[in-house]
């Protein structure tokens, strides 16, 4: 059991509880005693963990990360990912982004980056472009301008 | 006799076969690829079953569902790797075959045992299911409202190590259900005057953060750059003898009554189902030392076991709401993506779909005959070759088309990036994913039940006690939010000098 962990997220849930609670009063009627409800009901038991987590004597170490320095930049990766698909369109900033991400994370054969990212993509074009017709962030070469 | 006919025409017309098919063949190719597993691949998948027909759909679900369970077997074979959680206990036996060099016979038993421990299963549904769903015919408003209830706490309680945080994931994912417009009244709530929040958190948008971008994470931390030699897949050819069958046809009973047994119970998974196969084996063997050193019998148990699991856990999700696992919550997301409530009443309101789904668990559990078979899985066996730092993108791809398709915005991708970041911190802190969905799924028929029955009894809280079948259900629920106080406060044996 790692203590400090168990105490931020039990916090948290009893903030997140008791702010629902709050919010579910200004609701019309019975509208808001469901909502009121789960809002106390989440806070007391957010309160329940960091009382447990503070009984408790041993402190067992849990990483939230394997590797955090891997985890963190593919966040940030994936982050600037979505950001591009409005800015680039949908094609060309998933096929920068399937070639780009295994490099980064240091698979150095760009022939084989280069070949999975057409096939890759091509297929994806096949089934959701032209099998099943949907729209998608037009791309920034066909964009008029 | 007429909706039998319906049933069978819908199920085998060539669209949905062909759906079976394919999603049998990819959920074998997903189940083989260690770091992918069933849950993301459905969560994936659901997206684009939106414009599909529903029987079609379902179908997709069932195959990769089957079909993955025996894929995991693949990798938990050739290279002691379990392809899914559940394979686990296949790689016991499974390995130390392969590594005397019998792994196209372990495979072979596996992709048998999986076969048929699918099919009982699916007959399993097929005769208890609608027993089940004709006692909840006596349901009222109480009763929805406790059978919800009862789902969210039995969940919440067996599925993750910690009860107190698997009931913190219920309520949250209850909380959650709630925003967007309020069903009976109309008030906005939790919506913070954006427009895209009235409808509510889109289930779909938040099953696909949730199950799938943790795995990515998880590919991206383990960086797997290499790949497998082609030397470390290699499979001769084999063929099972009349004297192999026989002597794994006990196992094969054993164990599908064990997985169909764990499957009905909410919160209990394949890999427990596959353990306790494969203990039960062991123990009845008359050479129990030879377990864990190639036994044909320990694969066929695990693999027979996990798959007999697959469509009993749907007993409870299509009569009572109540999803036996993961991928059963899914199958009830699915129905709601086709308009259709899971819960007590989907039995009377589609008949033709949920029967059609039934008969579909049994057809892909026959299917990993074909699919499975020698040839195929020396080519699934291949896809391991691949760098697994490749599949990182390529999910990542999947999940934004998948997503961005359902409402074209794209506020739905950074809501689906939010919950899957979530969704990995909360892994990472113990706290149980599968109670969350199923708030989001149960949420609206708890609180319609809750609030019809109190009208019906003049806001008397007493009214959703106050019939036999509500209070047993109540009392149930209670139990198990109790059960794991009262366990704490058993006297423990003092250990023995």
């Amino acid at each position: 059991m790692e203590r400090r962990q168990d105490v931020v997220l039990g916090l948290v849930l009893a903030a997140l509880g008791g702010f629902a609670a709050h919010e579910a009063t200004s609701y019309r009627g019975a509208s808001g005693t469901y909502p009121l409800v789960l809002g106390a009901v989440l806070a007391v038991l957010g309160l329940a963990l960091v009382a447990r987590a503070l009984r408790q004597s041993g402190n067992r170490a849990r990483p939230l990360a394997v590797h955090a320095v891997r985890l963190v930049g593919t966040g940030a990766m994936s982050a600037i990912y979505l950001a591009l698909i409005p800015a680039l369109g949908f094609y060309t900033a998933s096929a920068v982004a399937v070639a780009a991400m295994p490099a980064a994370l240091g698979l150095r054969r760009p022939a084989l980056l280069g070949l999975g990212a057409v096939i890759f993509i091509g297929t994806v074009w096949l089934v959701f472009s032209l099998v099943l017709n949907k729209p998608l962030p037009p791309e920034i070469w066909f964009r008029p301008g | 006799m007429d909706i039998i006919l319906q049933i069978l025409s819908g199920v085998f017309a060539p669209d949905t076969m062909l759906a079976m098919l394919g999603a049998s063949l990819l959920g074998v190719f997903i189940g083989a690829l260690p770091g992918l597993n069933p849950v993301m691949a459905i969560a994936l998948l659901l997206p684009l079953t939106y414009s599909m027909d529903p029987l079609v759909a379902l179908g997709m679900v069932a195959g990769i569902y089957n079909g993955s369970m025996y894929g995991g077997a693949i990798p938990a074979i050739l290279l002691r790797i379990p392809g899914t959680p559940a394979a686990i206990a296949t790689t016991f036996d499974g390995y130390p075959m392969a590594q005397r060099g019998e792994a196209a016979k372990a495979l072979k038993i596996a992709c048998w045992s999986s076969a048929i421990g699918g099919t009982a299963s699916a007959l399993a549904l097929m005769t208890l299911g609608p027993l089940l769903a004709r006692g909840t015919l006596y349901f009222g408003p109480a009763e929805y409202f406790w059978v919800a209830m009862f789902g969210m706490a039995s969940i919440g309680v067996m599925v993750g190590r910690d009860p107190l945080k698997g009931l913190i994931a219920s309520v949250l994912g209850l909380l959650l259900g709630t925003v967007g417009l309020d069903q009976l009244s109309g008030t906005p709530r939790f919506t913070f005057d954006q427009p895209w929040l009235l409808g509510g958190l889109d289930l779909i948008v938040i099953l696909v953060g949730l199950y799938a971008l943790p795995p990515v994470l998880q590919l991206a931390e383990a960086a797997d750059l290499k790949g497998l030699p082609a030397s470390a897949l290699r499979l001769g050819r084999v063929r099972l003898t009349r004297a192999d069958v026989v002597s794994l046809v006990p196992t094969w009973i054993r164990s599908s009554l064990i997985g169909i047994g764990v499957g009905i119970l909410p919160g209990a998974g394949g890999n427990i189902a596959a353990f306790l196969s494969y203990n039960a084996a062991k123990n009845r063997a008359p050479d129990p030392d030879s377990f864990g050193k190639g036994n044909p019998a320990g694969v066929a148990a695990a693999e027979c076991g996990n798959n007999a699991d697959n469509a009993a856990s749907m007993i409870p999700a299509l009569t009572l709401g109540i999803p036996g696992n993961v991928v059963a919550a899914l199958v009830l997301g699915a129905l709601l993506i086709h308009g259709l409530q899971p819960g007590p009443q989907l039995f009377s309101q589609a008949p033709d779909l949920v029967g059609g789904f039934m008969v579909q668990m049994l057809v892909t559990s026959l299917l990993i005959l074909a699919v499975g078979g020698a040839a195929a899985t020396r080519v699934f066996a291949q896809v391991q070759r691949l760098p697994g730092v490749m599949l990182v993108p390529t999910i990542l791809v999947l999940m934004a088309v998948g997503v961005y398709v359902i409402n074209g915005r794209l506020v739905d991708l950074w809501l689906m990036f939010g919950a899957g970041l979530a969704g990995y911190l909360l892994e990472k802190l113990d706290v149980p994913l599968a109670p969350i969905v199923l708030g989001l799924i149960l949420g609206p028929m708890a609180e319609q039940g809750v609030r019809r029955a109190l009208l019906i009894g003049r806001g008397d809280p007493m009214s959703l006690i106050s019939h036999p079948l509500s209070a047993v259900i109540a009392l149930a629920t209670l139990g198990f939010i109790l059960w794991p106080l009262l366990r704490r406060l058993k006297p423990r044996r003092p250990p023995a000098a």
